[in-house]
């Protein structure tokens, strides 16, 4: 599509296929204001896949390159090299999954990429399941979600696969986490992810599914407001696998989080309190993390 | 057949946009922009369109506020400083932290423009061919003309003293508005097109000619008389009222020592704060409880922070010349129930009076017309508006101000001038029967306060009656934050002399201040409906203004509900 740029749009079309108050929406127009026209998205199987457009239809004024369910990394991999050949330093590739594409069926790939840290933007965007298909639980589904495939008692009571832990050990220049309600952090994020060149960056969207999770359309946002103000879902970035920052703290109960959603309502107060723990430690960890690079970096500036 | 051995690429590639997709047929409620009325709007007498008041001064658009302050109010930098500020009272922001210092801000707006020398702006509507008198040069009467001016109607005001500004000018000390800023301010509302005649005192004689030779006269006269206390010995008990004006003009008889006030009022704390001054001890004596004062909150704790006694539950009984001073005889009171007047009422403690010894005795208990002809005789053809009267029959005569207002405020008397103004051009355009369907059109939400805005038709008018209430409000996107604090003299180095005792806000304090302001009900650009529309369909113009593309609007509602201020709506579709 050769078209000018629609201002008031952006890159994108209207029309696409997702529900009303979709979070992956609202990802895409955040994401693509910071990754700007020069830039190619390879979507594998997922929610996106449909709303990027059915065939013959796009949604994106942006190359798509559609790819099998567990090969975005590496067909990401592969364009980049395609167009390193014709000598296109210039365009941007970002493989856009949701989570089955990166914490399940993906991960194969997209830890070799990152291992030959190749050189593209990883971005998952996650709704916690497999929402295309109907909602069933996938390795990103958190602690306490009921799903179609983890009904009624039979919630689930594993943990959610904490990602950017995998992905930092892997080194890369660049990861971040980025949530739908925060623009101004998520574009910052893309901007700098596009700008870090030469290696696997990597970006973990929060993206609220009103369907999936038993929330009103009109909630989307502000559900996922709660997720970073709840510390459920944190604000940091990792720079080469070891240097952490921590964006924004929160100041809310878990509660005030789950408690609106269809899926947490069975939970009950040792539940949230399990839950609330849970989440205090892994603030405290990444808290850790970001005063010991601190300290690591005020050792090297007097070293230097 | 090597050709054939060539691999071809079959690699299906779209043609075509999801634009065909219109998803709009999805939706069954729909966003709609909806802009809503401000509390605090609806609270000012004057009618005030504060939320976008604050929200230009908060871009540090200080002319474009100071336009929109005076299209509803020619006084800025006078009610800034002396308005009783009921919008501050129904502020929003005070259920999240504290109210925005509204008062503070008008008063910033004001002197900027003073500062700049602006011109009142003018509005656009057509010269009728109509003059109107107007009797007295208080607010009431100035307001009257300015906005009779603004409605395209020739204002004449006859002043009977030598200087315009009624009790603003006489009443008023100038610790709290400064004769220059007053004068400045009147001096603009005569080059809007106002003229004033000075030391043209009106009688009911000359009043008959000027409604035989105007099309309308209207009386604006005040209270100008102080109330009786009707006890004994009242002659020697001084008239509070005229000791206020007396100080303005240098004429004052020195007084020093104890001296007693006496009343409960506006005028009771302005005579006390102003005794002070001249190197008295007041001591106020009030006959109910001190919190039934119905003076203004912030000055009887100003008056009290000077230095200012307040003696409450004391009803004077009587007042003897005792050598060079008072002897002024009190009954204790007690506080009984609430009175037919919702006010709770004092009757007669079981202690015998006392005497109470003073230098001197003022009474400010409060004020009536001076002359019977200054309020409506009741008329059987007279329209009774909420703040203006105006008999038809046998000359246009309308009663502005203080005697017809059910609240006296300076803001009430700017409302009232308001009204007349719109009533008489109602009357003047489409006859008698247009007048109340005109006044209740362009009431600021529920009313009774008024915008000449909405009147003409302007962008105030399609913004619905409905109050934002703080439920309203997105406080995702507030956090809390600290009024300004109000720069003031020290009580003491305030006491000392009759400079001003509060002071303006400086440039960066008043920034910071209006942006506290949740601009209810109003669209103050915060983009946030765009950013966040999943589907990209809002659409802004060259004007700035926001529609939804309804094509495709899903009508997931997430534009409504962070929409931080409450300017939009969900509506459902019809069928």
């Amino acid at each position: 599509m050769s078209e000018p740029i629609n201002a008031d749009r952006g890159l994108t079309y209207p029309g696409n296929l997702g529900c009303p108050g979709c979070g992956a929406s609202i990802a895409i127009n955040h994401a693509l204001k910071g990754l700007g026209e020069k830039t190619v998205l390879v979507i594998p199987a997922s929610c996106f896949a449909i709303m990027a457009g059915p065939y013959p239809m796009t949604a994106l004024k942006v190359p798509i390159l559609h790819t099998a369910f567990a090969s975005a990394a590496v067909t990401a991999a592969g364009v980049r090299a395609g167009l390193d050949m014709r000598g296109d330093a210039e365009t941007t590739v970002v493989a856009w999954a949701g989570d089955g594409g990166t914490f399940d069926i993906g991960i194969q790939s997209l830890s070799g990429t990152a291992e030959r840290n190749d050189d593209i933007i990883f971005v998952c965007y996650d709704n916690e399941a497999y929402m295309n298909t109907g909602v069933q639980r996938s390795s990103a589904t958190p602690y306490g979600t009921r799903t179609t495939t983890t009904p009624g008692s039979g919630w689930k009571r594993t943990r959610k696969k904490n990602i950017m832990e995998i992905m930092a050990a892997h080194r890369i220049p660049y990861a971040a986490t980025a949530n739908i309600a925060f623009p101004d952090d998520f574009i910052r994020k893309f901007a700098k992810a596009r700008e870090t060149r030469g290696g696997t960056r990597f970006i973990h969207v929060f993206s609220s599914c009103p369907t999936g999770w038993g929330v009103a359309s009109s909630l989307s946002i502000k559900i996922a407001r709660l997720a970073t103000r709840t510390n459920i879902f944190p604000l940091y970035e990792i720079e080469n696998g070891t240097d952490w920052t921590l964006n924004m703290e929160g100041d809310l109960p878990v509660g005030d989080y789950l408690a609106p959603q269809g899926r947490f309502r069975h939970l009950g107060p040792t539940d949230l309190e399990q839950i609330q723990q849970e989440v205090d430690a892994n603030l405290a960890l990444i808290q850790e993390r970001v005063a010991a690079t601190r300290v690591r970096q005020a050792h090297l500036k007097l070293e230097i | 057949m090597i050709a054939s051995l060539r691999p071809t690429l079959l690699f299906p590639v779209t043609r075509m946009s999801t634009e065909p997709n219109r998803t709009g047929s999805w939706r069954f409620v729909r966003p709609v922009y909806r802009f809503k009325t401000a509390p605090c709007s609806a609270a000012c007498p004057a009618g005030i369109d504060i939320p976008t008041v604050e929200m230009l001064a908060s871009r540090g658009q200080m002319h474009d506020a100071w336009v929109h302050i005076c299209r509803e109010n020619p006084f800025p930098s006078v009610c800034g400083r002396v308005c009783f500020h009921p919008c501050e009272d129904a502020c929003n922001r005070a259920e999240l932290d504290a109210p925005v210092a509204i008062n503070a801000l008008e008063r910033y707006i004001g002197d900027a423009g003073l500062a700049a020398r602006s011109p009142l702006p003018f509005s656009t509507a057509a010269p009728l061919q109509r003059q109107v008198a107007i009797v007295g040069a208080g607010p009431a009467g100035l307001a009257a003309g300015y906005f009779l001016t603004q409605l395209g109607i020739a204002a004449e005001v006859f002043e009977g003293s030598e200087e315009p500004g009624g009790v603003l000018r006489w009443g008023i000390p100038s610790y709290r508005l400064p004769k220059a800023v007053l004068a400045a301010e009147i001096d603009r509302i005569e080059k809007a097109g106002v003229t004033i005649h000075r030391g043209r005192a009106i009688t009911p004689d000359t009043l008959a000619e000027l409604a035989a030779r105007y099309d309308a006269v209207l009386v604006g006269s005040g209270l100008a008389a102080t109330l009786r206390l009707n006890i004994s010995g009242e002659a020697i008990i001084g008239d509070g009222l005229s000791f206020l004006k007396q100080v303005q003009t240098g004429s004052a008889p020195a007084v020093g020592g104890a001296v007693a006030v006496i009343g409960g009022g506006n005028t009771a704390i302005d005579v006390a704060r102003t005794l002070l001054r001249q190197g008295a001890q007041p001591t106020i004596v009030y006959r109910r409880r001190r919190q039934d004062m119905p003076a203004f909150g912030h000055e009887i704790a100003a008056a009290e922070a000077e230095g200012v006694k307040i003696v409450e539950l004391m009803a004077p009984v009587s007042a003897a010349a005792e050598g060079d001073g008072v002897h002024l005889e009190v009954q204790p009171m007690t506080a009984a129930e609430v009175g037919a007047d919702g006010r709770v009422r004092a009757v007669p403690a079981k202690q015998p009076p006392q005497t109470m010894r003073f230098n001197a005795v003022f009474s400010g208990i409060g004020a009536e017309v001076a002359e019977p002809w200054h309020r409506p005789s009741g008329e059987a053809d007279t329209i009774r508006l909420s703040h203006c009267a105006i008999s038809c029959a046998p000359r246009t005569v309308g009663y502005i101000g203080d005697p017809v207002t059910t609240e006296n405020s300076v803001a009430h008397a700017i409302g009232s001038g308001k009204q007349a103004a719109i009533a008489l051009h109602a009357l003047f355009t489409d006859g008698p029967e247009a007048v109340v369907p005109a006044v209740d059109r362009c009431r600021v939400g529920p009313g009774p306060a008024l915008s000449l805005e909405i009147y003409l038709d302007g962008e105030r008018s399609h913004r619905t009656i409905r109050m934002v209430a703080f439920a309203d409000i997105n406080t995702d996107y507030f956090s809390r934050t600290s009024r300004c604090a109000i720069p003031a003299l020290a009580p003491a180095a305030a006491a000392a002399g009759f400079h001003e005792a509060v002071s303006t806000l400086r440039p960066r304090e008043a920034l910071a201040e209006a942006a506290r302001c949740f601009n209810c009900g109003i669209c103050n650009d915060c983009d946030n409906c765009r950013i966040f529309c999943p589907e990209q369909t809002i659409l802004v113009d060259e004007g700035g203004r926001r529609s939804v593309d309804l094509d495709y609007c899903k009508g997931c509602g997430i534009c409504t509900v962070e929409c931080p201020r409450c300017a939009m709506d969900m509506e459902e579709e019809s069928a």
